[in-house]
């Protein structure tokens, strides 16, 4: 997913990004920011906060995670996701769906690439 | 962690609100209100880690984040969309009631007359309609509200703000991928 300046191609983490909330959530109960750090952690650098918290919303509209508020020291209340029990179907869909793609692309994009295309038989 | 100065609160409050406005009569009161304060507690958590300015810029673009916002949690009403209809209706009117005061005006003109006052009523007393001219044309009267305003700004709104419900695709449920 690497591309050489170390960027990522932002359409390619949009569709993983449940994938990948659902999987952290799966460790761990987590808040937005902290999300967002887990996945900077992860090395998703530039990934957008603003894209991971409606996602979360989405998840949630969906039922695939819960969530309660929890007092914080820092001021306001911070809202923690887990998993539910339909996240977990969909984490086991989501991540044998991935296995299945990227089993599909890896022999073609592990060859190396051919400086010219073959020109097409008449 | 670092304590946030009352210009740093003042940043993040804003731009909560910006993307707020954006769901302003769209989405449903109380869960406007779980986003305004999900947004505040995690801004105010990044903006003790590295700054608000950083905090803010990388949420990303505001308006986008507004329209994934809307994209979850939109309620079957848009009234901001349905007030900017009304607003365009009454505009229009306004702009076809001037429009009907100058071809009038221009028809007493045409008459030869220069002295009393002329006046029209489409529809008497419902509207929109009506208005006078001089017929020296120094002078003009026309109106500006009437029962036929308000009933066609109300149909404007009523269509503004459930079109995109109403006109709704119902489309299969999409092969499922990620």
């Amino acid at each position: 997913m690497n591309r050489e300046n170390g960027t990522h191609d932002s359409q390619l983490l949009k569709g993983v990004l449940s994938l990948a909330l659902l999987r952290l959530l799966a460790e761990r109960e987590s808040y937005g920011y902290e999300l967002v750090t887990r996945l900077r952690d992860l090395g998703l650098t530039d990934i957008q906060d603003g894209s991971v918290y409606p996602a979360l919303g989405r998840l949630e509209r969906d039922h695939q995670i819960t969530s309660r508020l929890v007092p914080s020291s820092s001021g306001a209340a911070r809202k923690y996701y887990r998993l539910s029990a339909g996240g977990y179907a969909e984490l086991a869909r989501s991540e044998s769906a991935w296995m299945t793609l990227v089993r599909a692309l890896q022999p073609l994009v592990s060859k190396p690439v051919p400086p010219k295309p073959k020109e097409a038989l008449p | 962690m670092t304590a946030l100065s009352k210009k740093d609160r003042i940043l993040i409050e804003l731009t909560v609100r910006r993307i707020d406005f954006k769901l302003d009569g769209r989405v449903p009161w109380r869960k406007r209100r779980q986003v305004r304060d999900e947004l505040r507690a995690n801004l105010l958590e990044a903006a003790r880690d590295k700054g608000a300015a950083v905090a803010v810029k990388e949420l990303g673009s505001l308006d986008a984040i507004a329209d994934s916002y809307l994209e979850v949690y939109r309620g079957r009403f848009d009234l901001q969309t349905g007030s900017y209809w009304a607003l365009a209706m009454y505009a229009a009117i306004q702009i076809v009631g001037i429009a009907v005061i100058v071809a009038f005006h221009a028809g007493v003109a045409a008459s030869g007359t220069h002295s009393g006052t002329f006046s029209f009523n489409v529809w008497n007393g419902f509207g929109p309609y009506s208005g006078s001219v001089s017929g020296n044309g120094q002078s003009f009267e026309m109106t500006i509200a009437s029962p036929a305003h308000i009933a066609l700004m109300l149909v404007a709104f009523a269509i503004g703000s459930s079109y995109r419900w109403l006109f709704r695709k119902r489309s299969l449920p999409a092969k499922r991928g990620f």
